[in-house]
């Protein structure tokens, strides 16, 4: 992925420059999100449901509930939209955040948390980690 | 007939209550070894409205130190911030102030 991956024109859209590799990273991550949410045995699912209040047993099922809502309205915006040639600031935010999410969720489930655990990884997991992270640098430059 | 007793103890009660609960809850963000640096920065400007300052000095105080408090107030504002950066993709838990 050579080049600049997203440019944001004049109009305030941003362009997505991504080759069919690139989209195909990118919408693999969507698709994950989205199913992790819906799916309780996914490996990204315990990343989904981190604690808010570690002191409680259980959180406020309200707040749950909306950031259940919130991720999969963002997962599912992106996959909607992941063959767009122009993203407006929505969507991109969208894009944004659920790249972030795959991004950590892969890092989680791994057992990535800190540096050494990270420069010990597999190597075909870091390539994507790196992937998703020039991604993110990419996009967020735009924002 | 002696309610004096009654109405000192209940005065102490309400006085002590409302020195539990003006206690403000913390929104921490951990760090990760993962998220680039420009994203934290750009999520902080989005959930908060903060200045790309103050967004920098609290992404580099994630970073340096493993955690940073971004904002501090009443619970439930707590919780919503931290359900908004948590769907952002950072981790971030709320805790009271010590």
């Amino acid at each position: 992925m050579a080049g600049k991956l997203f440019v944001r024109r004049r109009d305030g859209r941003i362009e997505v420059r991504l080759n069919e590799l690139g989209r195909s990273v990118v919408r693999e991550a969507f698709h994950d999100v989205v199913a992790a949410e819906h799916d309780p045995n996914h490996l990204w699912h315990a990343s989904l449901t981190a604690p808010i209040d570690p002191s409680l047993d259980q959180d406020n099922p309200v707040s749950m509930l909306t950031r259940q809502n919130e991720t999969s309205t963002n997962a599912e915006l992106a996959t909607l939209t992941v063959d767009e040639q122009f993203l407006n600031s929505n969507e991109a935010w969208a894009w944004l955040t659920t790249l972030q999410v795959a991004l950590r969720s892969t890092a989680q489930s791994r057992g990535l948390l800190d540096q050494e655990q990270l420069e010990k990884g597999d190597p075909q997991v870091l390539e994507y980690v790196r992937t998703l992270q020039q991604l993110l640098f990419a996009l967020a430059d735009c924002l | 007939m002696k309610p004096l007793r009654t109405t000192s103890t209940d005065s102490e009660v309400d006085t002590a209550e409302t020195v539990r609960t003006a206690k403000s809850w913390n929104v921490i963000v951990w760090d990760d070894p993962v998220t680039p640096m420009s994203v934290v920065v750009v999520i902080f400007r989005k959930v908060f409205g903060y200045s790309n300052n103050k967004c920098t000095q609290l992404m580099l105080s994630v970073h340096h130190d493993g955690r940073a408090l971004v904002w501090s107030g009443a619970r439930d504002r707590a919780e919503s911030y931290c359900v908004k950066l948590q769907v952002c993709g950072l981790q971030s838990t709320i805790e009271q102030d010590q």
